[in-house]
């Protein structure tokens, strides 16, 4: 036993007593994450936070254009629940700040990119001021392109970057390719574009690259995201209960299961088990570590880690889990399956709560998705951990002028503007008449608008995290409670809220861990096999990976509770 | 002498068997059985696949929910997943495009491959083998993806079609097949030809290209069907996204159904399934085959080539 | 999509597809008769000789040479550890990043998983030399014995028609068939049998992939045996049968040797590609079995150097398999001649 496993309590853990080498590991990311990718690493590493950060963090200025119905509470976002109100809208950019110049963005698009010129974006030019030109490129290859772009002397005025495209060296190219924003909003600064100083400190932290205020960021939720969801209607059907323990879990899947009529209990429960046992996040891996008495410790060296793996494992050797899972990340969509009904359960972003909603709303009205509040494994409350604030960044080319820098602000501070505004809208859902009509207070959107007003514009900047489902509006309620009810739970780990790189040489240490536990889930290898990878991990560098993190956490303090 | 077989063949209608060649002993009956047995088979093995992605693209999203997932028994027919495609007139401008720099693209392609290939059929000319060995290493080794954009940017070929056709439009492999059909050829005419006086081009345009008719096909497919559905390049080096070729567009508008989560996306409600889409799409990408498909085959005639090439 | 390290270019992408399938000629009994003598004349007299026949291989080489060979230069990187953003442009950034020797192929040869990734390689590659490569032969000869055209025509545009489907499709369409939840599992499911999941069943995994590439790829495959049997003349026959021979023996003296060359040169071109078992489908599939089974070379680089974007990584692994391959075809050729072949090119 090393010393690091100290933080559990030895009865629960018995299985693992005779041979716990102690676990390290890494991860990978949420499954929607996982495709692209997401180690961190670059020449300049490191981070930026505490006093250094004070100075260069933009302040912040509460907006009160719009009041929301349920304010955000214990990192949940803002919740949305009444009728659109056309003639009500307000107006949170009294003047156009554009100057009429032309700014080019380099954005991922996932659907068929509209003509240039079109009608959306030629009404939201004409409000912003500038003339923006997109450059719409394919979300699935964007890293590919991203890395070539970047490597050229080339670059777009404006690029977007996800957090799942900064692996490899791309975190070297934000730091040497894009401009330091601070001179333009660090401070008081800000307050000249009245929307992005309404932007969470915390998000703008996220945003700091380099020791230099270089992101315009899309704040996201600190609650948690993954919520196992399931479908309600069965469940009433036939008298299921929400289990609240792993062992109510097991016992409700064994009856839910009937392979010969073509009914399984859930996907692949591996997310939902490491929220169960209170494993540090694998989503971004500084969030894997955590300080537990006064030693970092990462996800997988814990044993919460390996007895989540275990209990997946199980349901898995129980016969309980969709054989599509079988498949991994490329089996097929399971939406058809689950509104067919072939499973019951299972754990993806808290966004498809909507997303399956809408989609089956008018062919099956039966159909209802709800999301289950997280249980303790053992019947208690949860232990979980607190999400990155913002995941989604637009940099600005470091050969642009002031002018084009003050133009992309402007952009931004119109697609940052707040549910409930024209600006937010017109980003949103383009113009009244061409691209939706309103029907009691539920905008829909036209063919038109479908086609023209997709993920263009709100990649640049967007408000608080926000939930609207004016469609929806209870799903917008159940969404907004869930997080603030799981946020209660949600800790922060040692590194929360930072943007960390990694040294090149230790991004891909930990890189194979995930493809273990999926192995060991699907019952293809065992849990020794992790703790002997866990042992390989630390002397390869995980030891000094641990060392690294320490540094930072000295210099830096954590931004942990 | 081809001439000559066609007329055989178009007589006795296409379904019948042309009378057979007095030396030609008749086939047993078990070999015909044997021979359409195996061909069904084979045939039954593809067509069971294509008969559910065509349903299922043709199905809406309620019947696609309701089999969870690909649908083998019809339950209605929509044709709502081909009118999301044809939608908004990205598809026909790409159709366009992607014609054009396939037609292009093709000729270019067949014009330096076959002047290449004949330029090394002759074995003992000059240098043939340094180039072929120059030709043949690219096969192996490969650059990587910012070397080439790099060239292909400073050579300033981005957001121009030249970066769809020049940087992919010598394939190595389809000059050594060319080269291969074309020093199959009998030397004998060849010969012939150049005592008569004709020169390395007169000879290539006169005797080996149509003595090589069927390979030539066989090579314009190849490039064809290459350009055809290429995309990478395009997703690469075009910024501007009302230059794409159809595939691009194509690859969008399946990937509009999985955009990640939290982008405001619209989720398309009501019939359509985005299942359907993407069989619709695998659909659209058959048509061009069924339209191609009988050019290429009528060069195929048995003995058509004849005297061609030395048994 | 992309592959390992090379961006997909569309000539390339498909005449590369049916791989196993692929065709080509060289006739090595013709060879002599266009043989040109070299051993006498003067560098200066060949050269005028050959002038035109120079002259039409250069837009070819030209091509191959700008688009291929300078950015080929680009491998040098195999043996720095290079960072493309360091200087503004990725081409500076060459000369700037620091060479580290051969660490980067150390890192490779070190690795377990990357043998592993052989391993698994070569089985693929022999499984299809054995299994699918023998298939558009046969099937290419079916057909032409096949006389009635229409009966032809519909049978050769069905057999194409597989190459155009994407894999995505290709492996949706097998799971729905042969997966755990597939057709055939239910059927065993309702008649009291445990169910078959043949799509994550690591131990079978090869013989799933080189059936799924039976299945797309065989049908493609025949056309250039078509082209070669078109060229096949009738008075071959037809002298065979009065000499008495029959069905069988005609095939077996007139019409396998008109295909041998064609045979011949893509068998050598194909163990040249040893290393290339089909990147997208394997890696779409790599998941439903694990890395240990599911793990190819393309795919490893893939994972551990493009993927992360460590472009000296996925570099050096190039060069090694560029090297192989290239021993490879050379090998094989020299084999082809000792069968009395011509193979790619003869001496």
């Amino acid at each position: 036993m090393t010393p690091n496993a100290a933080s559990s309590g030895p009865s629960r853990r018995s299985f693992l007593a005779s041979t716990a080498v102690a676990t390290a590991a890494v991860a990978g990311g949420m499954p929607l994450l996982t495709a692209c990718g997401g180690s961190e690493g670059g020449s300049r590493d490191g981070t930026t936070s505490g006093k250094d950060a004070q100075k260069i963090l933009p302040a912040y200025v509460a907006s009160n254009v719009v009041k929301p119905d349920i304010p955000s509470k214990n990192g949940s976002a803002l919740g949305f629940t009444r009728k659109l109100d056309l003639a009500g809208l307000k107006t949170s950019v009294s003047k156009k700040l554009g100057k009429g110049g032309k700014v080019t963005v380099m954005s991922p698009f996932w659907g068929s990119p509209p003509k240039q010129n079109n009608a959306y974006y030629r009404a939201m030019n004409d409000l912003i001021g500038v003339d923006v030109f997109w450059q719409n490129q394919d979300g699935n290859t964007y890293d590919q392109k991203l890395g070539a772009v970047l490597a050229s002397s080339d670059v777009p005025d404006v690029v977007v970057v996800p957090g799942w495209n900064m692996g490899g060296k791309i975190p070297s190219a934000i730091i040497s390719k894009f401009a330091d924003l601070g001179p333009y909003l660090s401070g008081d600064k800000v307050k000249e574009y009245p929307n992005l100083a309404a932007i969470p400190t915390d998000a703008w932290r996220r945003s700091i690259f380099g020791g230099k205020l270089r992101g315009l960021p899309m704040p996201a939720p600190s609650a948690p995201s993954m919520v196992p969801l399931y479908r309600q209607d069965i469940f009433e059907k036939e008298g299921y209960q929400v289990p609240k323990s792993c062992d109510e879990f097991m016992t409700l899947a064994k009856e839910i299961t009937n392979a010969r009529a073509k009914r399984w209990a859930c996907l692949d429960m591996k997310w939902t088990a490491f929220q169960a046992f209170g494993v540090l996040s694998g989503s971004e891996k500084p969030l894997g570590w955590n300080l537990v008495d006064g030693k970092l410790v990462n996800r997988i060296e814990t044993e919460e880690y390996l007895e989540a793996l275990e209990w997946s494992r199980k349901l898995f050797a129980a016969g309980v889990v969709h054989p599509d899972s079988m498949m991994g990340k490329n089996a097929p969509d399971p939406g058809p399956k689950f509104a067919a009904g072939e499973f019951l359960i299972y754990p993806n972003n808290i966004s498809q709560w909507w997303g399956r909603t809408a989609e089956q709303a008018t062919q099956n009205p039966d159909f209802k998705i709800w999301g289950m509040d997280i249980w303790g494994h053992d019947g208690g409350d949860p232990t979980l951990w607190a999400d990155q604030p913002a995941g989604i960044f637009a940099f600005v080319n470091k050969k642009a002028s002031e002018s084009v820098i003050r133009d992309v602000l402007a952009v931004a501070n119109v697609t940052a503007a707040p549910y409930g505004t024209k600006e937010y809208m017109m980003t949103n859902y383009g113009v009244e008449g061409t691209h939706y009509t309103v029907k009691d207070g539920v905008p829909v959107k036209t063919d038109k608008g479908n086609i023209e007003v997709m993920n263009a514009y709100v990649m640049v900047a967007s408000p608080a995290a926000t939930l609207a489902h004016p469609d929806f509006p209870e799903v917008a309620k159940g969404q907004v409670e869930w997080e603030q009810r799981m946020g209660a739970f949600a800790k922060k780990s040692s590194f929360w809220g930072m943007q960390i790189t990694e040294p090149a040489r230790y991004t891909n240490l930990s890189n194979d861990a995930e493809q273990l536990e999926d192995d060991i889930v699907r019952g293809r290898k065992k849990i020794s096999d992790m703790q002997q990878f866990v042992s390989d991990w630390k002397s390869k560098g995980g030891d000094k990976l641990r060392d690294w993190y320490q540094k930072i956490l000295d210099e830096n303090g954590s931004a942990a509770n | 002498m081809t001439a000559v077989i066609d007329k055989r063949v178009s007589k006795p209608g296409r379904w019948q068997a042309p009378p057979r060649p007095a030396w030609e002993e008749e086939p047993s009956r078990a070999g015909l059985a044997g021979k359409g047995l195996a061909l069904s088979l084979a045939c039954l093995a593809i067509l069971f696949p294509l008969w559910i992605v065509v349903v299922t693209s043709l199905s809406s999203r309620k019947t696609i929910d309701e089999a969870g997932g690909l649908v083998m028994v019809p339950k209605g027919i929509t044709f709502v997943a081909y009118r999301e495609l044809l939608s908004g007139g990205q598809v026909t401008r790409a159709t366009v495009i992607s014609l054009l720099v396939t037609l292009f693209g093709t000729l270019f392609s067949m014009t330096v491959s076959v002047l290449c290939a004949y330029g090394l059929s002759r074995t003992g000319s000059l240098g043939h083998r340094w180039i072929l060995m120059t030709l043949l290493a690219t096969m192996f080794f490969s650059a990587g993806l910012i070397p080439t954009y790099l060239l292909v940017q400073t050579l300033g070929l981005t957001d121009t079609y030249l970066a769809l056709i020049l940087p992919s439009a010598v394939s190595v492999f389809n000059i050594l097949v060319l080269r291969g059909f074309f020093m199959g050829i009998s030397q004998e005419l060849v010969d012939s030809a150049r005592i008569d006086g004709a020169g390395d081009f007169r000879i290539l345009w006169q005797i080996v290209v149509p003595l090589s008719r069927a390979v030539i096909a066989v090579i314009t497919l190849f490039y064809a069907v290459g350009y055809w559905s290429a995309w990478f390049n395009a997703s690469l080096y075009l910024n501007d996204q009302d230059m794409m070729p159809l595939q691009n567009v194509m690859i969008q508008l399946v990937q509009k159904q999985e955009a990640p989560v939290g982008l405001g996306q619209a989720i398309k409600t009501g019939q359509l399934s985005g299942l359907a889409v993407q069989m619709a799409v695998m659909v659209m990408a058959l048509l061009p085959v069924a339209v191609l498909s009988p050019f290429v085959q009528k060069h195929f005639k048995k003995g058509m080539l004849t005297g061609a090439v030395k048994g | 999509m992309s592959h390992s390290t090379v961006p997909r270019s569309s000539a390339e992408a498909t005449t590369k597809i049916p791989r196993p399938g692929h065709p080509v000629v060289s006739d090595g009994a013709t060879g002599s008769a266009g043989k040109r003598p070299t051993g006498k004349l003067s560098l200066r007299v060949r050269f005028r000789r050959d002038r035109l026949l120079l002259l039409m291989t250069l837009p070819a080489l030209g091509l191959i040479l700008l688009f291929n060979y300078i950015p080929i230069l680009g491998n040098v990187i195999a043996f720095q550890e290079y960072d493309p953003y360091i200087s503004d442009n990725g081409a500076i950034s060459m000369l700037n990043s620091p060479f580290v020797g051969l660490e980067n192929f150390q890192r490779i040869f070190e690795d377990s998983a990357f043998w592993n990734a052989v391993e698994n390689t070569l089985v693929l590659f022999i499984l299809q030399i054995v299994l699918f490569f023998p298939i558009p032969i046969l099937l290419a000869l079916l057909i032409n014995s096949v006389i009635r055209p229409r009966v032809r025509a519909v049978a050769q545009a069905v057999l194409y028609l597989p190459h155009f489907f994407s894999w995505v499709l290709v492996i949706a369409v097998f799971q729905q068939l042969f997966g755990g939840a597939g057709i055939l599992s239910q059927l065993l499911r309702q008649n009291g049998y445990d169910g078959l999941d043949i799509m994550t069943n690591p131990g079978t995994f090869p013989l799933l992939i080189t059936a799924e590439s039976i299945w797309k790829d065989v049908g493609w495959g025949i056309i250039v045996f078509l082209a070669a049997l078109a060229s096949v003349s009738p008075d071959l026959y037809e002298a065979a049968a009065m000499d008495g021979a029959s069905r069988w023996r005609r095939m077996w003296h007139v019409t396998l040797p008109a295909l041998r060359p064609v045979i011949a040169l893509l068998l050598v071109l194909r163990v040249g590609d040893a290393l290339t078992v089909g990147f997208e489908q394997i890696l779409l599939q790599r998941d439903a079995v694990g890395p240990g089974a599911g793990e190819v070379l393309d795919t490893f680089v893939w994972w551990n150097g493009v993927r992360n974007q460590d472009f000296s990584y996925a570099a050096a692994a190039g060069l090694i398999k560029g090297v192989v391959s290239l021993g490879l075809v050379l090998v094989a050729n020299k084999v082809a001649h000792l069968m009395g072949e011509q193979g790619v090119y003869k001496k």
